[in-house]
């Protein structure tokens, strides 16, 4: 410690030092981040502090007297340690009080302010450790903490490590848009305005940030300044709030901003600067408050300028760029009251069509919806595709006609780029329309020989499964046999290639041979494993998963075919799936939902809840990015302390693997614990936000969320019918059409609950509240009805059974004589029961009928909607909203942004979920 | 620490701010990415000269190279963007809290050389020391401990404490 200068010793830090023998805290900041800069600086503001104690921040005024007192040269011109014992020396000789006295004074100095004496990339780091409601607290502490906390690439970091996800490019438009907006407005103004706007941009924003230090007090003093002017302008902070949110309209300041500042620094200065001492001056942001308005039209926000910056309530844009960008803080906020929302169960609804325009619904049951953005596809028992504005809850086109049988299953990509609607029907046709104009691209006839029952595409694949119980993959562009996505035949593959696909193999010595391209949606293969109708397939990064009424779930490589791995667990037919890359949701006949890990086949956690069978499901575990190795490093500490508990004999070896199962829905308490080594820990993983939705048969949507210990727990339950009077409309029995023809003979049953089916359609309800009484009280009478008609009904079709199959809807009596199927029902007897489920979509209702499942055709299931409301086919949910379809031609949807425009503007941020 | 004698290979100087020369194993030196980098591109002949550091007085220096020397065996940091994206935790390891028990003034200017120096490691520890100290505190405790002058009037921080109730878990 004996260097003469800045040996360590904040005294010493600026060259002028007897000045600063009080002042660790400026000094050090001040000449540290000085670094490189000419004399003249720490000069200056050495005698600038010297002239001016009041400068200095974060001390008491009772220090204008000692830093008054000037330092002897020759005390300055002692070593570090003689100085100290000298001081000590002197304090020493003083009297108790006095000592105390000092003692008051300088316990501030040893308190120091990390927002003064860090440069934003560190103070960003730091506050990267503190979860959102530390942050907010701290944002009440200073201005300059406020600047710092409410950074916006703080806030999308922090949105990020909730593991939500973000639409970037949604982002980037929505910016570019608003650039667009900016610069139109600029043109307008007049050339002074302009001429101001030029030298502001100019690249001299780091000159302007040294000169403010230079001239300034030091880089406390504009704090100060700060800190007088303020209550003088605090014009109106009670009706303050109305205004902060409005002033979403891009700020042209003629001052940098405060992070437009550290910007510049982060990039310029690093250490040396000074300048990140950021001042939210109020002169400045009340300026800005004037010319926000300015260019907002806001007219209110003059009369109460905007004294906290960043402002109270944030703002989509930020107020302090000059470009507009989007406020972090802002989508973090709203996206966590949407979540609140989630878990509190408030929601608005709504339906398709729009209450006033019943024509425009589906005139069947509707088996397949899809939204993505702000359209929405259906696909109907109607033969129908509709495409609707999820905005206007108007169709965009006539409907899509072309499908002789139900459309079961869809796809769409409303992209420009791929401008696509894909679906598969009844008809065992696949049909590519053009999304943009609702035209037939192209008919894959006979695509199957059965139903087609699902399908998915992704950018180069096609792949569609069947009721025929194989699975088809086509190619979506032309490929050449040298493509890395032309298939490739391995010993492993049980899949069937049609003739034309060659073996690439074969010809690798064959130099000069002419090869034809594959034209788009040529058939590449057939997958064949299942030993019932697959009902259910996802493809993502060449896997394809299929779900099939033979209780399993099949892994396969997309290119050879070759099937990858096979999960076993539900006890009945599988009805529906879903793949994230590491875990797979399925939902099947055995009214459970199960996750199964895709690295090992382990199961981690089955969901209890529903009374029938599991149409639909969607899962979002909110992963955060590259959380692989600690979902793995989790799942081995439930595992140790599994056996840990087992070796002390707290695990009960009474119980079967059944039981254990059965009962786990991904707790980690060992006693609940049936499956270990897998990758995933149970439950699945992911964050707090996880969540599932299924929906079923027993006419429910049900909300999954993890509970305190893990497992997975019913949130909410939805009811379709409910939404539908919630939204204006109602609810209607499933209706039955007559006019294909095949559905014929399903007359008998379906009388007994016609009576106020069309009704709605035919007479625009205007009074919604009143119609949605009086048809609550008109499906209580049917329901009445409905019951005596489903005695009579089992009866006489006991009477058809020997041709059910083939054309009649089934029955209690399809069922019964199915019962003794689901025990032995596998490789020997293999007929669906999800299959049959999942297409005979208007089964007659059962309530918490428990017992084996129905036996339907595909074609002829009659709608019977004897419950009061009505079987759940298929759902989506995004951030936002949950959208499902059923029996019921209406298509309804839960809004949890509940109506909040703040949510709502918010949201169209948040990415959706997979 | 070691004499020049010694493989000089294995030795480097480093001049402080305060022109005091330092010499330090290599092996520890090399913590720091800068001085790494540095190094390597002399290409190890001139090791002799001393490597000045503008930014960083004596004590702090010394300071640092007690952190670098206590954990010249970790393994290298991990060279992945993801590390920012991930869940962080403010655990900071015993030997390492014990280190970090130095006056603010002194924690800042460790903060500030190993974000100079490129030690990552450093770096994380001594923000979470930071964060630490932040965290679980009421406003006032926080004011306090940092000596932040409250520049909000009564009714700007009422506002802002019922602004903030969204983040509050109901």
């Amino acid at each position: 410690m004996a260097g003469p200068l800045n040996n360590g010793n904040p005294a010493q830090f600026a060259p002028p030092p007897y000045l600063q023998a009080f002042r660790p805290a400026s000094s050090m900041s001040a000449n540290k981040f000085d670094e490189g800069y000419s004399e003249d600086t720490r000069s200056q503001s050495g005698s600038e502090m010297a002239l001016r104690p009041d400068a200095r921040l974060g001390e008491g005024m009772a220090l204008d007297q000692d830093v008054q007192f000037p330092l002897p040269d020759w005390i300055m011109s002692l070593s570090e340690g003689e100085r100290s014992d000298f001081a000590y020396a002197i304090l020493r000789s003083l009297r108790t009080s006095s000592i105390a006295g000092i003692v008051e004074k300088l316990n501030p100095l040893l308190h120091l302010d990390p927002m003064i004496h860090l440069p934003p990339e560190i103070t960003f780091q730091i506050c990267s450790y503190l979860n959102p409601e530390t942050l907010l607290r701290a944002s009440t502490l200073s201005r300059r903490w406020r600047t710092r906390v409410l950074d916006s690439p703080l806030w999308k970091l922090l949105f990020r490590l909730e593991g939500w996800n973000s639409n970037f490019p949604q982002v980037r438009a929505f910016e570019e848009l608003e650039r667009a907006k900016q610069a139109e407005r600029k043109e307008r103004k007049t050339r002074s305005r302009g001429a101001e706007d030029l030298e502001y941009e100019k690249p001299s924003t780091k000159k302007r940030l040294r000169e403010r230090t230079l001239f300034g007090d030091g880089p406390s003093s504009d704090k100060n300044i700060h800190a007088k002017m303020e209550p003088l302008s605090l014009t109106g902070p009670k009706d303050g709030p109305p205004n902060w949110s409005e002033q979403h309209g891009a700020v042209e300041a003629d001052e940098s901003p405060a992070t437009r500042r550290e910007e510049a620094i982060k990039s310029e200065d690093r250490m040396e600067g000074i300048a990140y001492h950021d001042i939210p001056s109020s002169p400045e942001s009340s300026r800005q408050g004037g010319k926000a308005a300015e260019s907002s039209n806001d007219s209110s926000a003059l009369t109460t300028p905007n004294l906290v910056d960043p402002p109270v309530r944030p703002t989509l844009l930020l107020t302090n760029t000059m470009e507009p960008r989007i406020n972090w803080q802002y989508l973090y906020k709203h996206k966590k009251r949407l979540e609140d929302n989630w878990n509190a169960g408030r929601f608005s609804n709504f339906q398709l069509p729009h209450p006033m325009h019943p024509a425009e619904a589906h005139t069947e049951c509707v088996y397949t919806i899809q939204y993505s953005g702000k359209f929405l596809v259906s696909g109907s028992r109607d033969w129908t595709i509709r495409i609707w504005n999820l905005e206007t809850q108007r169709l965009i086109h006539p409907v899509l006609a072309g499908h002789k049988a139900s459309v079961l299953c869809l796809q769409f990509d409303e992209r420009p780029s791929q401008d696509i609607v894909i679906s598969g029907g009844s008809d065992c046709s696949v049909i590519l329309w053009r999304f943009s104009t609702g035209k037939i691209i192209k008919i894959l006839e006979k695509a199957h020989a059965e139903s087609v029952l699902n399908l998915r595409f992704d950018d180069q694949y096609l792949v569609t499964c069947s009721k025929d119980k194989t699975i088809k993959v086509w190619n979506r562009k032309e490929i050449m046999p040298t493509d890395d996505t032309y298939p490739s035949s391995t010993t492993k593959s049980s899949a069937r290639f049609p003739s034309y696909i060659i073996d690439m193999q074969h010809y690798v010595e064959t130099q000069h041979i002419h090869f034809q391209p594959l034209q788009p949606y040529t058939h590449l293969m057939t997958l064949e494993g299942h030993n019932a109708a697959v009902n259910a397939i996802q493809i993502l990064d060449g896997q394809i998963v299929s779900a099939s009424g033979d209780r399993s779930v099949k892994v396969w490589n997309v290119r050879t075919g070759a099937c990858l791995r096979t999960f076993s667990g539900h006890s009945k037919g599988i009805a529906c799936v879903q793949f994230d890359g590491r875990r797979i949701v399925s939902g099947s006949s055995d009214e459970t939902v199960r996750i199964f890990d895709r690295a090992t086949g382990a199961e981690v956690a089955c969901l209890q809840g529903h009374g029938n069978l599991v149409r639909t499901v969607q899962a979002q575990f909110g992963d955060l990015p590259g959380n692989e190795e600690e979902l793995e490093a989790e799942a081995r500490a439930v595992d140790r302390n599994f056996f840990e508990a087992r070796r002390k004999g707290l695990v009960s070896t009474e119980l079967t693997r059944e039981q254990r199962r059965a009962r786990n829905a991904g707790s980690r308490d060992p006693n609940a614990l049936f499956a270990f080594g897998a990758k995933l820990p149970p439950g699945g993983g992911g964050s707090k936000w996880a969540r599932i939705v299924s929906g079923s048969y027993d006419e429910t949507v049900i909300i999954w969320k993890r509970g305190p210990d893990g497992a997975w727990e019913k949130s909410k339950i939805l009811y379709q019918n409910e939404a539908v009077r919630a939204a204006g409309g109602r609810p209607h029995r499933p209706v039955e059409r007559r006019a294909h023809g095949n559905h014929a003979n399903n007359a008998q049953n379906n009388d007994a609950q016609q009576p106020q089916q069309q009704g709605g359609h035919a007479a625009t309800p205007l009074n919604f509240q009143a119609l949605a009484q009086q048809a609550q009280v008109q499906a209580q009478a049917a329901q009445t009805l409905a019951h005596q008609a489903q005695a009579l009904h089992a009866a006489s079709q006991t009477m058809q059974q020997g041709n059910a199959a083939a054309t009649t809807n089934s029955t209690a009596a399809a069922a019964a004589a199915a019962a003794a199927a689901p025990q032995n029902a596998n490789a020997a007897n293999p007929q669906p029961h999800a299959a049959n489920q999942g297409q005979a979509a208007a089964a007659p209702h059962h309530h918490h009928h428990h017992g084996p499942h129905h036996h339907h055709h595909p074609l002829a299931g009659p709608l019977n909607g004897q419950g009061t409301n009505s079987r759940v086919f298929k759902l989506q949910f995004d951030a936002r909203r949950i959208i499902c379809c059923s029996q019921d031609p209406t298509i309804v949807g839960w809004d949890f942004a509940n109506g909040d425009q703040d949510i709502i503007a918010a949201s169209q941020f948040f990415s959706d979920s997979v | 620490m070691a004499s020049a004698s010694t493989d000089a290979a294995k030795v480097i100087k480093v001049t402080t701010s305060d022109g005091i020369d330092i010499t330090v194993d290599r092996q520890v030196a090399e913590r720091s990415i800068l001085i790494k980098n540095l190094l390597e591109d002399l290409g190890g002949e001139s090791t002799d000269e001393p490597i000045p550091i503008p930014n960083v007085n004596e004590a702090v220096m010394k300071k640092v190279l007690e952190w670098c020397e206590h954990h010249k065996a970790d393994p290298p940091a991990s060279q992945d963007d993801d590390s920012d994206s991930r869940k962080k935790s403010t655990d900071i390891e015993e030997w390492d809290q014990k280190f970090m028990q130095v006056d603010q003034e002194m924690l800042f200017e460790i903060i500030l050389a190993a974000n100079y120096l490129d030690i990552k490691a450093l770096l994380d520890v001594g923000c979470k020391t930071v964060a630490n100290m932040i965290k679980g505190k009421s406003p006032d405790e926080i004011r306090k401990t940092f000596n932040i002058q409250n520049d909000f009037t009564p009714e700007e921080e009422d506002q802002i404490r019922r602004e903030n109730e969204w983040a509050e878990d109901r």
